[in-house]
């Protein structure tokens, strides 16, 4: 630790003061663009992920075997994955100093932890016995807890990603 | 319909989440809920510092007051992109610049302004608000509701 | 009566002052507005592509459509009802701005197309294929509701 400044703010501070952070923090267009991709491609993949829950807990779909959802929806989720870790990342590169103090942006990956641990934990257990409740309604208890689980997680994920703005 | 009513309770707990979740926050970035859009300010001061930051610009000017007294006042302006396609540029203003800037106070009567107008160095008038925030770049064609900022100390 | 008029009105409203003195209320319907657009896009995404023949489900793409309708009608409504609020929070501030009148256009032709031309289309009878006018439909959806999003973000950006 240099003078007592926790290694992680050091961190933040040194990412704000690179010039990528810097071209982005300071433009006419790019942080617009990476915001708006960032808030848009939301609904690929939180609405992908949505759906899948949805499903689980026997609200939409429910013809279609559980399996079939999750095996056709989640490439999207991972493509939706892939440019929201981006944007974000970007983001959070543009303001990183500021991001270290902020409240709603801690929580935020909190949550998304939480939301993955969430997902992990379900395909890991109740899913590989999908075979045993594919086509059968209602769902196991766990399978919709773990839907129940995952619209909550994704919905405070959201919540808290609109609040950073707050805490500027 | 079963299902119809399922989707509702989630939009329901899904609204009741947000509400739960977002009173914590002060809602300080909606201009309604920060400026108060009826106290219509000028202040007129010597830039000491500029943040030409995004989502918002902060620049920060030395106001001499009537009592000899300088105080420090920010305004917040849209980001880089909106200010200048409005005109306003980067190399148009240095520090120890005089500006004069039209905008509307702060709820909490901090020294903070929206800023809607700026009137540079060289004389040219900008809109320096953020896009929605109710500055000129937002006004109806009919300006009847437009009044004349107050000067203020 | 004018369309001005009509703003006027809203903006002379109890509502609209009790909306912008409050300390949450914008916060809350913003929040509202998020997870309406998630609904609604996921809903139409997932259609979309399955109309596209980019995702592969069991079931026949009219009966998808038909299962994620009201998934997507749910997410419009909050979409609606939050964004009327929304405007009331200051609706003179809105009146001028070129992005949220484009915003409210294709919202309009968005809507109708959605839940008319692109449910017909969508609705073909099972064991047919006539897979041109389906992908043609769910890319003009796709693009239609991307505008929309887009001319939204617009408002606070341009």
């Amino acid at each position: 630790m240099a003078g007592g400044v926790p290694l992680l703010l050091e961190w933040c501070n040194r990412i704000s003061a690179t010039s990528l952070s810097t071209v982005i923090r300071e433009s006419d267009w790019w942080f617009n663009i990476i915001e708006t991709v960032h808030v848009i491609f939301t609904t690929l993949m939180v609405g992908t992920i949505l759906v899948v829950d949805l499903r689980l807990l026997g609200i939409v779909l429910c013809r279609e075997p559980a399996s079939r959802v999750v095996q056709a929806v989640v490439p999207w989720t991972w493509a939706g994955l892939a440019i929201m870790g981006t944007s974000g990342l970007l983001l959070f590169i543009s303001e990183a100093a500021q991001a270290y103090d902020n409240v709603a942006f801690r929580i935020k990956l909190v949550l998304l932890l939480a939301a993955g641990v969430n997902a992990l934990l379900f395909h890991t257990t109740i899913y590989r016995a999908v075979g045993e409740w594919d086509t059968r309604l209602p769902t196991p208890g766990r399978a919709r807890t773990a839907g129940a689980l995952s619209v909550a997680l994704w919905t405070a994920v959201i919540v808290c990603g609109r609040t950073i703005a707050y805490f500027h | 319909m079963k299902r119809m009513i399922s989707l509702v309770t989630i939009a329901l707990s899904l609204t009741g989440a947000s509400l739960a979740l977002s009173s914590a926050a002060h809602a300080h970035h909606s201009f309604s809920a920060e400026f108060d859009g009826t106290k219509p300010v000028r202040i007129t001061g010597t830039l000491s510092r500029i943040e030409w930051t995004n989502p918002h610009s902060y620049f920060y000017l030395q106001v001499l007051g009537r009592n000899g007294q300088v105080t420090t006042w920010a305004c917040e302006g849209g980001g880089p992109g909106a200010l200048s396609r409005r005109g306003f540029k980067r190399g148009d203003v240095k520090l120890g610049d005089t500006l004069v800037v039209d905008g509307y106070l702060a709820k909490d009567g901090s020294h903070f302004l929206d800023a809607q107008r700026v009137k540079l160095p060289d004389g040219r008038i900008v809109a320096g608000g953020s896009p929605g925030d109710g500055g000129p770049q937002d006004k109806p064609r009919d300006n009847s509701a437009a009044s004349a900022p107050s000067s203020t100390d | 009566m004018s369309l001005l008029s009509v703003f006027r009105w809203l903006a002379d409203s109890q509502l609209s002052t009790a909306i912008a003195n409050s300390h949450y209320a914008f916060a809350v319907i913003e929040m509202v507005h998020l997870m309406g657009l998630t609904l609604l896009g996921g809903a139409v995404i997932v259609t979309d592509l399955t109309a596209l023949g980019l995702i592969s489900l069991k079931q026949e793409i009219g009966e998808i459509q038909r299962d994620l309708s009201p998934v997507a009608a749910v997410g419009l409504a909050m979409l609606l009802i939050s964004g009327f609020f929304m405007l009331a929070d200051g609706p003179l501030r809105y009146y001028g701005n070129a992005a949220f009148r484009l915003k409210m256009l294709l919202l309009v032709v968005a809507a109708l197309f959605y839940f008319s031309v692109h449910r017909r289309a969508l609705s073909v009878a099972p064991g047919a294929r006539p897979r041109g006018k389906i992908r043609l439909a769910a890319l003009t959806s796709l693009t239609l509701w991307f505008g929309v999003a887009l001319a939204g973000r617009a408002i606070g950006v341009l």
